[in-house]
C-alpha cells in the first residue's frame, strides 16, 4: 500500500474511479428522490382528492399527516403493531376524524368564499399543532422497527429497505386509489360531484355525506402518508406546515384530475429537491422546489399533468 | 353628509386619543400598540390587494422583509440614516412586486394564493445566502431606545395606509380593482387595464408592508431571515383583515386590534393554551361571522342573534 508513486495509468485509473463515484452518487441521490418521491406522492394524494372535488385547499392537511404519524407510533411503541400491518388501523382512526370535521364544522362554511376555507382550515391546523405539543410534548419520535437499519444493495446503490416499503406502500395505496375512483360507484359518485354539484344531486348523490365521506377519505390517506413517514423520518408537532406545503407543490405539478398525476408530481419533487441538496447546497432544496411550482404555476397555471382550463 | 362628517370627526379624536397613548400608558402599553400598530398596517396593506382587488396573496411576508432587510442593510452594513433605509426597503419592495407581480398577477384563486406563499418560503433560503444580507446569522441595527417615537411612527403609518384605503373607495381606481375583484373579465370589457391595475394594487400593497417592516427592524434591532421572512405573518394578517371585514375601510384595523388584544390577554393569563384558543376563535369566527367585524356591527342591531344562524345558512351545504 505504501510508496506507490502515481504513474500515467494510475492516475487514469483514478479518474476513473472518481467518475464512477460521480456516477454512483447521482445515481444513489436519484434513487433517493424517487423514494422520497412515492411518499411525497401519497401525502399529496389526499390533500389533492379534497382540492379537486370539494375546492377546499385544507392547510390542515400536514397536521393531519402528522397526528397518523404519532397514531403509528402510539401503536407500535404502545401495542407492538408493525407501523406498515398498522396501516389500515390507522387509516380508519383518521377517516373516522375527517368524516366528522367534515360533517360538523366544514360543511357549514362550504359555500363561504375562498379565504374563509382557507382561514378556518388554517385555525384547525393551529388547534391539532396545539392538542399535540400538550399530548405528545415536543420531541422528535421516530418509529424504530427491528429492520430500520436494514439495507438492500443494488450494484453500488444502497436502498434502505423501510424506505423501500414505504416507497411500494404508497405506489400500491394511490394505483388503489385511482382504480376506486374510476370503478367503484363510491368513486364514481365522488367524481361526478368534483365536476357538477347539481346534477350529481339530481341524480340522487346526498352531498353533505359524500363531502364528509371524500374528506374522510383524504384525512385517512394523510393518516396513512404520516404512519410512513413516521417510519422513515421524524415526527414532531410542528411538521405540519412545511409538509402542506410541500403537498400544495405536488399536487400543482400533477394535477389535481388524477391519482397517477400526484404521483409523477410527487417524483418530479423528490428528484429536484435531493438533486438541489447535492449540487446547490443544503439550504436549496426548498428554493428549488418552491421555484418549480412557481415555474409549474407561470407556464400552466392547471398544472404539468392537468387539464387546460 | 352630517353623518360622514361625524365619523370622521370621530376617527380624528380616536387618532389623537391614540396619538397619547406614550405619555399616559406604560411601557408595556406602548410595546403592545407598536405591535399591535404594525399588524393593523400590514392588515390594512393586505386589505388592498385581497379585500379590494380579490388576490389573496399568502406571501406579503416578502415585502414586510424586504422592507425590514432594507432598513438594516441601509444602517448596518452602509452606515446611513433609518430615513434612507426606509426608502431602499420601499423601493425594493415596489421593483419586487412589479417585477413578480407581472406574471404571478396572471394566476386566480388559490392558484396565486399558492404562488405567493412559495414565493415567502424561497425568500427565507434566498435571503440566507446572501453575505450582504448577514446570511443566517443575520443584522444587527444600532440600537434606538426611544419606543414613544416608533409608536409615533407606526401610527402615522396605520392612518397613511387607512387614508389611502378611503382614497380608494372614491377613486376610480378603487372602482377599477372593486370591478376586477367583482369580474376580472367584465372588468377588462368596460375598458379597466386589469394588468396595470393590479400590479399597482401589488405595489402599493407592498410598499405599506415593507414600510411596516422597516420601522420593526429598526424597533427590535436585530434582523435574520426566519423572522423578517415569518410564513406565520402572512396568516396573521390575513386573518385580522378577513376577522374585521375584508373590503371595508376600517375593518381590518378593527380586527388586529381586538385579535392582538386576546392574543395578548390569552398568552398572559393561560400561557400554555393560549395558541389553542387562538385557533378555536379563527374556526368560530369563520363559521359565526365570516364577513368580518364590520359586517356584524352593521347587520346584529336589526337581526340580533339570528344574524350568526343567518350566516351559517347562507354558506352550508
Amino acid at each position: 500500500m505504501r510508496g506507490k508513486r502515481p504513474g500515467p495509468e494510475n492516475s487514469e485509473a483514478e479518474i476513473q474511479t472518481n467518475e464512477g463515484i460521480a456516477v454512483n452518487l447521482l445515481a444513489q441521490v436519484l434513487l433517493n428522490g424517487v423514494l422520497l418521491g412515492g411518499l411525497y406522492a401519497i401525502m399529496a394524494l389526499g390533500l389533492a382528492l379534497v382540492w379537486g372535488v370539494l375546492n377546499i385547499v385544507n392547510l390542515a392537511h400536514g397536521a393531519f399527516i402528522m397526528l397518523g404519524g404519532y397514531l403509528a407510533w402510539y401503536l407500535f411503541t404502545g401495542l407492538g403493531i408493525d407501523p406498515f400491518l398498522g396501516l389500515p388501523i390507522t387509516a380508519v382512526a383518521m377517516f373516522v376524524l375527517g368524516y366528522l370535521v367534515q360533517r360538523l364544522l366544514l360543511n357549514l362554511i362550504v359555500r363561504a368564499p375562498m379565504f374563509n376555507t382557507l382561514l378556518i382550515t388554517f385555525g384547525i391546523e393551529v388547534v391539532i399543532t396545539y392538542v399535540a405539543q400538550l399530548a405528545f410534548s415536543a420531541d422528535f419520535r421516530t418509529i424504530n422497527p427491528s429492520y430500520a437499519g436494514n439495507n438492500v444493495s443494488l450494484g453500488p446503490v444502497i436502498i434502505p429497505v423501510v424506505r423501500l416499503m414505504a416507497f411500494a406502500a404508497a405506489i400500491v395505496l394511490t394505483f388503489g386509489m385511482w382504480v376506486f375512483l374510476l370503478k367503484t360507484r363510491l368513486g364514481r359518485a365522488i367524481r361526478a360531484t368534483a365536476q357538477n354539484l347539481v346534477a350529481a344531486r339530481l341524480y340522487g348523490i346526498e352531498p353533505r355525506h359524500l363531502y364528509a365521506t371524500t374528506f374522510g377519505i383524504g384525512i385517512g390517506l394523510a393518516g396513512m402518508a404520516g404512519s410512513l413517514y413516521g417510519a422513515v423520518s421524524q415526527i414532531n408537532p410542528y411538521i405540519g406546515a412545511t409538509l402542506t406545503a410541500k403537498c400544495f407543490a405536488i399536487s400543482i405539478i400533477g394535477g389535481l384530475d388524477n391519482p397517477l398525476g400526484v404521483i409523477v408530481g410527487g417524483i418530479v419533487l423528490g428528484v429536484i429537491e435531493s438533486l438541489a441538496l447535492l449540487y446547490v447546497g443544503a439550504t436549496f432544496g426548498d428554493v428549488a422546489s418552491f421555484g418549480v411550482l412557481v415555474a409549474v404555476l407561470i407556464v400552466r397555471p392547471s398544472g404539468l399533468l392537468g387539464r387546460t382550463a | 353628509m352630517t353623518k360622514s362628517k361625524l365619523s370622521i370627526g370621530a376617527t380624528a379624536v380616536v387618532v389623537l386619543g391614540m396619538a397619547a397613548v406614550p405619555w399616559i400608558g406604560s411601557d408595556v402599553v406602548v410595546q403592545f400598540g407598536i405591535n399591535t400598530l404594525l399588524l393593523a398596517v400590514l392588515a390594512q396593506s393586505w386589505n388592498i390587494i385581497g379585500g379590494y382587488c380579490g388576490y389573496a396573496s399568502f406571501g406579503h411576508s416578502t415585502f414586510y422583509g424586504l422592507g425590514s432587510y432594507g432598513v438594516a442593510i441601509a444602517m448596518a452594513q452602509w452606515n446611513l440614516p433609518f430615513a434612507v433605509g426606509m426608502c431602499l426597503g420601499a423601493v425594493l419592495a415596489v421593483i419586487f412586486a412589479v417585477l413578480l407581480g407581472l406574471p404571478i398577477l396572471r394566476l386566480k384563486g388559490h392558484y396565486f394564493a399558492i404562488a405567493t406563499l412559495a414565493l415567502a418560503l424561497a425568500m427565507t433560503a434566498i435571503v440566507s445566502n446572501i453575505a450582504i444580507a448577514g446570511q443566517n446569522i443575520g443584522l444587527v441595527l444600532p440600537p434606538l431606545n426611544n419606543d414613544p417615537l416608533f409608536y409615533e411612527l407606526s401610527l402615522a403609518l396605520l392612518v397613511a395606509a387607512t387614508l389611502t384605503i378611503f382614497w380608494l373607495t372614491k377613486s376610480r381606481f378603487g372602482f377599477g380593482l372593486i370591478a376586477i375583484r367583482e369580474n376580472e373579465e367584465a372588468a377588462a370589457v368596460m375598458g379597466v387595464n386589469t394588468t396595470l391595475y393590479k400590479v399597482l394594487a401589488f405595489a402599493l400593497s407592498g410598499l405599506f408592508a415593507a414600510l411596516a417592516g422597516g420601522i420593526h427592524a429598526y424597533w427590535i434591532t436585530f434582523l435574520d431571515p426566519d423572522s423578517a421572512f415569518d410564513i406565520g405573518l402572512n396568516v396573521k394578517m390575513i386573518i385580522m383583515a378577513v376577522f374585521g371585514g375584508p373590503g371595508s375601510i376600517l375593518g381590518p384595523v378593527l380586527g388586529a386590534f381586538v385579535l392582538s388584544a386576546i392574543s395578548e390577554v390569552l398568552s398572559s393569563e393561560i400561557t400554555t393554551v393560549a395558541g389553542l384558543f387562538f385557533g378555536l376563535v379563527v374556526v368560530a369566527a369563520v363559521v359565526l361571522m365570516p364577513r368580518g367585524l364590520a359586517d356584524l356591527f352593521r347587520h346584529f342591531r336589526v337581526q340580533g342573534w339570528r344574524y350568526f344562524l343567518n350566516n351559517i345558512k347562507s354558506y352550508s351545504l
